[in-house]
């Protein structure tokens, strides 16, 4: 993964030095909250419900063993010994102290991390496929072209107050999109053209929230040495023209849609013709350097399929489970991609103990080159696992709480903190979760119900990207009272879609009865083969509907 | 007349921000950018020009920008980072070669981010002191980014 030089490290240290002062500024009185504000959210630090946050950036969510055990020792000294892993691939401590703020930061440039614009109305952290570099239908490594982002946006002078928050994601495989790309301000999918040249396929206007959208196509094919003065025209074009007037309606897809994509795109080519060509055009050295670092480790020549896995296979239903769900091809014969879920019944969605990270850190240096991910779903990724160790992984994983069979089915749920410690939630999600785990405990039956996403927000900010879960469910105010909103048909990969709202919300202990209703829809209804997603596309919401609000005689 | 930052000193100023359009300008009057353009020649001769956020620099594509001292760039809000890329604009496309001052409610905590992008003075609405908001004019001692300063990113320069 990438290696800081001297360069990278004395800034992320001025970083902190800055930070320092500013906090001290603020906790003397010197700084106004209001002008804090901004200044500590671009180094990922809100205010909590009961504490502050802070947001820990995980760079398209690659993570070294070292820096793990980091996050871990961190949570302890610092924090509550736990963290939770985002759908951005970060971390978020939800109990540090403002003062202590500093130093973290400054344990954290140890190891080479930071926290900078993890928030605020700025470029945040680029996201990407958890299984980059090691998948066989991948057309090139995304992650070269994700750190070249990182340092193109990371302390961008000119682009700092934007009028909104801003999300890039990159995807590039063909058969997947599992870094949602479409519902990003920007999703770039990288494609080679008929000359062999790779480039980006672009898509703007995609977000989640209040008004949530699917991206459009601005361009089909951006040579990538033009990828930096592209992604400079459109955020330049942004920065005058987005909305400033109203928070709700600032995001770029507002711009887009208002404009309309034609004119959009007119306004972002004619600035891109200023800078098309000039100094920020990437040199093939830069590729070149930035690709070094994300190089193959040292695999072995091995087989696929080797005795001591087929074997256990064989014997053993709840590890053939594990491996059907939890595992996932890599292109090199002999490995197998593991996902560590961090979705055990009892525990919030996406959080892990310190003790958990510890022990993930220990399993990445004994099973896979001392390396981790971090996925948009909230589980970690172990990618160069060889498959005559699976079994030992398997083992290790159980011990730890990782082994949760349920990768990608129901209870794999994506979930946001929601009110149990986010001030902006409308309800809580966390107990939501829980008691789906709870009522589909039974593995035979999950297994039968398939793939299906779903995603827990307690309010419209939908950091538990709940509009695009087969099955999304939405915190709302009613008068006072938590009460849940269930959509259905979302998706987030290449045939990404916005849900239907079901129709009137629905009382906290309903949920998990409702969903039940929606399941037994589904099994009646579905053909062989059919994914719940594609039933719902094939009869439409009605049947749910009438379900879901059925009376009971 | 209040003190300024410019090319990282304190310095008395000598322009003045015109911000009521009823004023009669002078020639050390900083005139609202559009009512120039629209009165130039009943106004006369000027220090400069401002621009408000939401008038953007293309309306100022056919004006010789260097016969100004100074073009300001208000900001309503120290959050409105609209001119950012204005600044930006007037140097690098319009190439405006005089003073770029940042008006209106910026911070002390922008200049690191104001510099880069063109600015060399610093005119600000509230009481700020102006020692200690020089200090903070060089957070990071290399950038990632080309600049007006330097066009090259860093892969240009490592």
């Amino acid at each position: 993964m990438y290696q800081y030089d001297a360069i990278d490290q004395q800034l992320v240290e001025e970083r902190v030095a800055q930070f320092r002062d500013q906090t001290r500024r603020y906790l003397n009185k010197e700084l106004s909250e209001q002008e804090f504000l901004p200044l500590r959210l671009q180094n990922g630090l809100y205010v909590q419900r009961y504490a502050p946050m802070l947001r820990i950036a995980i760079p398209y969510g690659m993570l070294s063993s070292p820096q793990l055990r980091k996050l871990a020792d961190i949570s302890c000294r610092y924090d509550r010994s736990y963290g939770h892993f985002s759908t951005r691939q970060n971390l978020q401590l939800n109990w540090p102290k403002i003062e202590d703020v500093p130093d973290i930061l400054a344990e954290l440039a140890e190891v080479q991390m930071h926290a900078v614009q993890t928030s605020g109305n700025c470029i945040r952290n680029t996201t990407t496929d958890q299984y980059a570099g090691v998948i066989s239908d991948e057309i090139v490594d995304p992650r070269p072209y994700c750190e070249l982002i990182r340092q193109w946006s990371t302390f961008h002078p000119e682009f700092a107050f934007l009028p909104r928050k801003f999300k890039i994601a990159v995807n590039a495989t063909e058969s997947a999109d599992r870094a949602a790309t479409q519902v990003h301000d920007i999703g770039l999918h990288i494609k080679k053209n008929e000359a062999g040249e790779i480039g980006f396929k672009v898509i703007v206007g995609g977000g989640l929230g209040r008004t949530p959208m699917v991206g459009v196509t601005i361009s089909e094919f951006i040579p990538r040495a033009d990828l930096l003065t592209y992604l400079d025209a459109i955020i330049r074009v942004y920065n005058q023209q987005g909305r400033r007037d109203n928070k709700y309606k600032a995001r770029i897809k507002i711009l887009v849609k208002a404009l309309g994509i034609e004119e959009f795109r007119k306004r972002v080519d004619n600035e891109w013709g200023h800078l098309k060509g000039k100094e920020s055009t990437v040199p093939m050295s830069e590729f070149d350097r930035l690709a070094g670092f994300f190089s193959a480790p040292a695999y072995d020549d091995l087989t696929d399929q080797p005795e001591v896995l087929t074997s256990k296979l064989a014997s053993s239903a709840g590890f053939a489970r594990w491996f059907e769900r939890n595992t996932f091809e890599h292109k090199i014969p002999g490995y197998r991609i593991v996902t560590l879920t961090l979705k055990k019944a009892g525990q919030a969605p996406g959080d892990a103990t310190a003790e958990q990270m510890q022990k993930a850190a220990d399993l990445a240096d004994q099973f896979s080159f001392g390396e981790l991910r971090v996925s948009h779903e909230q589980n970690l990724v172990l990618a160069d696992v060889r498959q005559e160790q699976l079994v030992d992984l398997w083992e290790a994983a159980k011990e730890a709480g990782f082994a949760t069979p349920t990768l990608g089915l129901l209870t794999d749920m994506i979930c946001c903190p929601g009110g149990d410690f986010c001030a902006l939630a409308n309800a809580k999600s966390i107990p939501i979760a829980a008691q789906i785990q709870e009522t589909f405990n039974d593995l035979d039956y999950l297994y039968d119900l398939g793939n299906i996403d779903l995603n827990i927000s307690g309010c419209m900010n939908a950091c538990g990207h709940h509009h695009v879960g087969n099955i999304g469910i939405l915190g709302v105010d009613k008068k006072g009272e938590e009460f849940y909103q269930i959509s259905i048909g979302g998706a987030s990969g290449h045939d990404a879609s916005i849900g239907k709202i079901l129709g009137p919300s629905f009382a906290q202990e309903e949920i998990s009865g409702v969903i039940q209703k929606l399941m037994t829809v589904y099994v009646e209804n579905r053909s062989e083969e059919e994914r719940f997603i594609d039933t719902y596309r094939r009869v439409g919401i009605t049947p749910f509907k009438e379900a879901a609000y059925a009376k009971a005689n | 007349m209040p003190k300024l930052i410019k090319n990282g000193e304190i310095v008395e100023n000598i322009y003045h921000w015109q911000q009521g359009t009823e004023e009669a300008a002078t020639t050390n009057s900083i005139v609202p950018a559009q009512k120039w353009l629209a009165e130039k020649e009943s106004i006369g001769s000027v220090a400069g020009i401002w621009l408000e956020a939401g008038d953007g620099v293309e309306f100022l594509q056919d004006v010789d920008l260097n016969q100004f001292q100074v073009i300001g760039i208000n900001f309503p809000a120290f959050t409105d980072g609209r001119g950012f890329s204005y600044a930006r604009l007037l140097k690098e496309r319009l190439n405006y070669q005089g003073e770029i001052r940042a008006l209106g409610n910026f911070i002390p905590d922008q200049l690191g981010y104001l510099l880069r992008v063109g600015f060399n003075s610093f005119q600000f609405n509230e009481e700020v002191d102006l020692e200690k908001a020089l200090k903070l004019h060089k957070p990071f001692s290399i950038a990632y980014q080309g600049d007006v300063s330097d066009p090259r990113p860093l892969f240009m320069r490592r």
